[in-house]
């Protein structure tokens, strides 16, 4: 008996512009030119926070930062084709996602400043806090994703893992939940192509990371993640079918890190600056810039008053951030259990006998009010 | 009178260096020896504690593996079986959990299973503990977990010394370990080294200091809390404080920590773990259960609270500090 070919791939690639600002219109997504300027915005503003984020970090008044830089387009974009209902849920470098979601950034500065207040998102957004140990929320999200379809109002979950967690086994098995069960879910693979100090040749030798979502009857594409016309046309596509029953999608958006993994790393240890120039002409934003400017939307007058206004957008939140009282101590006894059991309320009030014989009697009075549920 | 063996030449190292040293040691001399780990290999480890080894013994022997913590774990537990001697890094505490699979279904159990056939005697690191400021997930004290998991030797050392001598043994050892290194220790620890190889006893704790009214019963970075916590003690306090740093945490050197109980008849035992289930329980269980005619008073446990470790800013007030130590000292000392 002869052999035949019994399954098949197909991946495709998805870029819409190029270098220099130019569109391919045959694949331009309809967009209006207020959204436009909002991918613009967006993209300027969180490059211009994570920059202040860097300076805070090396004059020691914040903790470890993961750097954006680079990435803005995967980002920022695919929460515009979104409802603040769907769900959203990060990597750790994640700041882009959740300021395009609405989130204040003076929490994004307070996470990263060692303080559990930081991990506040909008009023009505089904944002979640991202996972350190990588990966471990892919699974979740399809449970997130299952719940939107159970409820049947048309609802999504979005969510990103790195190109270093798509080696994990939580991908596999969150892609072959959402294939099986037909999941309104977007999985984005925000590959920028370091996982720390490991390139992204090292992860896998398939030749896309696409291409791994054929193995659980998802589909898959590959996005050029630095081309925001792009990103934004394949999760609206991605969102679509979701909503409409269609099922689950993984898009792969090569994006690049330009900067270290963190502030505590040194890219210069394993990677070469010609690599690094090469992605600097790929830019996301100046892309994105040539492309306004050619359409007649963008200008040197527009660019310096949203530098003015992101200037101080920044001051106001770092403002904020550092206005933030220090933490009560005791906060980090709230909201462990919805009702706190024997051990939690002796020990809460056993640290209460350790500050005051740290700091005398009074020491109690003049902490700050607590917060969160306790018992 | 014979005369002694010159010393072997020492340096100053720090605890971090101290293990590079002993992988390096290990990798010259053994060829079956190798390095699995997220970022260990061009980029030395993010605490550079494999730094420089990729560029001495290359691609094959340090390998800097794909972001996957149950492909290093159970891949190392294959290369063990086969006859190698791998030593795998989970790159922070909080990663371990998502080798607990391998670690409970597997790592101990295969040489029981096999009916002894098998064996695999690699070694697993990984940093341990709190207060180096850092991300949520990069402070934690996981050893219960494995203390708890038959089949397995948990050690974690406090000294630059121990750390080389502990970690060749370790990989010497003819079934796993799992090497937990104090990451507040890493650059804080420095003491003498020798340059040579030697091993120092796997199950053997370390007598920090000698006392008589108090032990200090402790492990890892609290080594260090509870040599502060003796000076007060003994300063404000006139007290003589006993302090066993246990070294092995599994299987545990019960011989010694009944002594210094016994002499002392007082014990409070310090770790960054939350308290209930803690290992700290399990000792303290072995005491009453060995040593309750030769207590005076209760056993005390200072440990993590009950909860998940805070985020940096106030994961002072979670690990225990010579202030806790103190407080539950006094409290046992005048019970």
């Amino acid at each position: 008996m002869p052999l035949k070919t019994v399954a098949s791939i197909d991946i495709q690639r998805l870029e819409i512009l190029d270098a220099d600002g130019s569109v391919d219109k045959s694949l331009m997504p309809n967009v209006s030119d207020a959204l436009l300027l909002e991918m613009y915005r967006l993209m300027f503003q969180i490059r211009a926070f994570d920059e202040r984020a860097i300076l805070l970090q090396r004059s020691g008044r914040l903790g470890t930062y993961p750097m954006i830089t680079g990435q803005e387009a995967t980002q920022c974009v695919p929460p515009l084709a979104l409802r603040p209902t769907d769900w959203v849920v990060p990597t750790y470098r994640g700041g882009g996602v959740y300021f395009a979601r609405g989130m204040q950034m003076r929490y994004g500065l307070l996470y990263w400043a060692g303080d559990d207040r930081g991990t506040r998102f909008p009023e009505g957004n089904h944002d979640m806090i991202f996972s350190i140990p990588v990966g471990t929320h892919l699974t979740q999200v399809a449970g997130l994703a299952w719940g939107q379809k159970l409820k049947g109002r048309g609802g999504a979950a979005l969510t990103y893992c790195g190109d270093g967690t798509s080696s994990k086994g939580d991908l596999h098995e969150a892609l072959t939940f959402a294939g099986q069960f037909k999941l309104p879910a977007i999985y984005i693979i925000e590959n920028n192509g370091w996982a720390i100090s490991v390139p992204r040749k090292r992860q896998a030798a398939s030749r896309t990371l696409a291409q791994k979502a054929w193995g659980y009857g998802v589909r898959g594409l590959q996005v050029d993640g630095n081309d925001a016309l792009a990103v934004y046309a394949a999760t609206l596509e991605a969102v679509d079918r979701a909503r409409k029953g269609g099922g689950p999608t993984l898009i792969e958006c090569e994006t690049y890190r330009m900067s270290h993994h963190t502030t505590a790393d040194d890219a210069t240890r394993y990677r070469d600056d010609e690599e690094v120039a090469l992605w600097r002409k790929r830019d996301p934003i100046s892309r994105f810039k040539k492309f306004l400017t050619k359409r007649k939307l963008w200008d040197d007058k527009k660019e310096k008053v949203l530098t003015a206004k992101t200037r101080s957008w920044i001051d106001a939140e770092v403002k904020a951030y550092e206005e933030f009282p220090a933490p009560n101590p005791l906060n980090m006894f709230s909201d462990n259990y919805a009702a706190a059991p024997w051990n939690l309320i002796e020990q809460r009030a056993e640290l209460e006998e350790v500050l005051k014989f740290k700091g005398g009697a009074e020491v109690l009075m003049e902490l700050p009010p607590s917060e969160g549920r306790f018992p | 009178m014979k005369t002694a063996a010159k010393p072997a030449a020492t340096r100053t190292l720090n605890l971090v260096q101290a293990v590079n040293e002993a992988l390096d040691t290990a990798l010259a001399r053994d060829k079956r020896v190798m390095i699995l780990g997220e970022d260990v290999g061009r980029n030395g480890g993010v605490f550079r504690a494999t730094e420089g080894l990729w560029k001495k013994y290359g691609d094959d022997r340090v390998v800097d593996t794909p972001l996957a913590e149950i492909g290093i774990m159970g891949s190392a537990i294959g290369l063990a079986i086969s006859g190698f001697r791998p030593v795998a890094e989970i790159q922070f505490d909080g990663f371990m959990p998502s080798i607990f699979d391998q670690a409970v279904c597997h790592l101990g159990r295969i040489r029981s299973r096999s009916r002894g056939k098998l064996s695999v005697p690699l070694v697993l690191r990984a940093p341990h503990g709190g207060l180096i400021h850092a991300p949520e997930h990069h402070s934690e004290s996981p050893e219960a977990y494995f203390c708890h998991t038959p089949g397995i030797t948990v050690i974690i050392p406090s000294t630059p010394y121990d750390a080389k001598g502990l970690l060749l043994a370790a990989i010497e050892s003819p079934d796993p370990v799992v090497f937990f290194e104090p990451k507040r220790l890493y650059r804080s620890a420095i003491g003498e080294v020798p340059a040579s190889a030697y091993t120092v006893e796997i199950g053997k704790a370390r007598v920090v200091k000698e006392g008589k009214d108090i032990t200090l019963l402790t492990w890892g970075a609290m080594t260090a809390t509870c040599s502060a916590a003796a000076e007060r003690l003994e300063k404000e306090d006139g007290a003589s404080v006993d302090i066993l740093d246990l070294r092995t945490l599994s299987p545990l050197d019960l011989e010694a920590v009944l002594g210094s109980v016994g002499k002392t008849g007082r014990c409070v035992i310090a770790h960054e773990a939350p308290n209930s289930g803690s290992w700290a329980a399990e000792l303290s269980a072995l005491i009453a259960e060995r040593g309750l005619l030769r207590l005076l008073a209760p056993v005390a446990r200072v440990g993590g609270w009950d909860i998940r470790m805070p985020l940096f800013r106030l994961e002072q007030y979670y690990v225990p500090d010579a202030d806790r130590l103190v407080m539950a000292a006094r409290k046992t000392l005048h019970f």
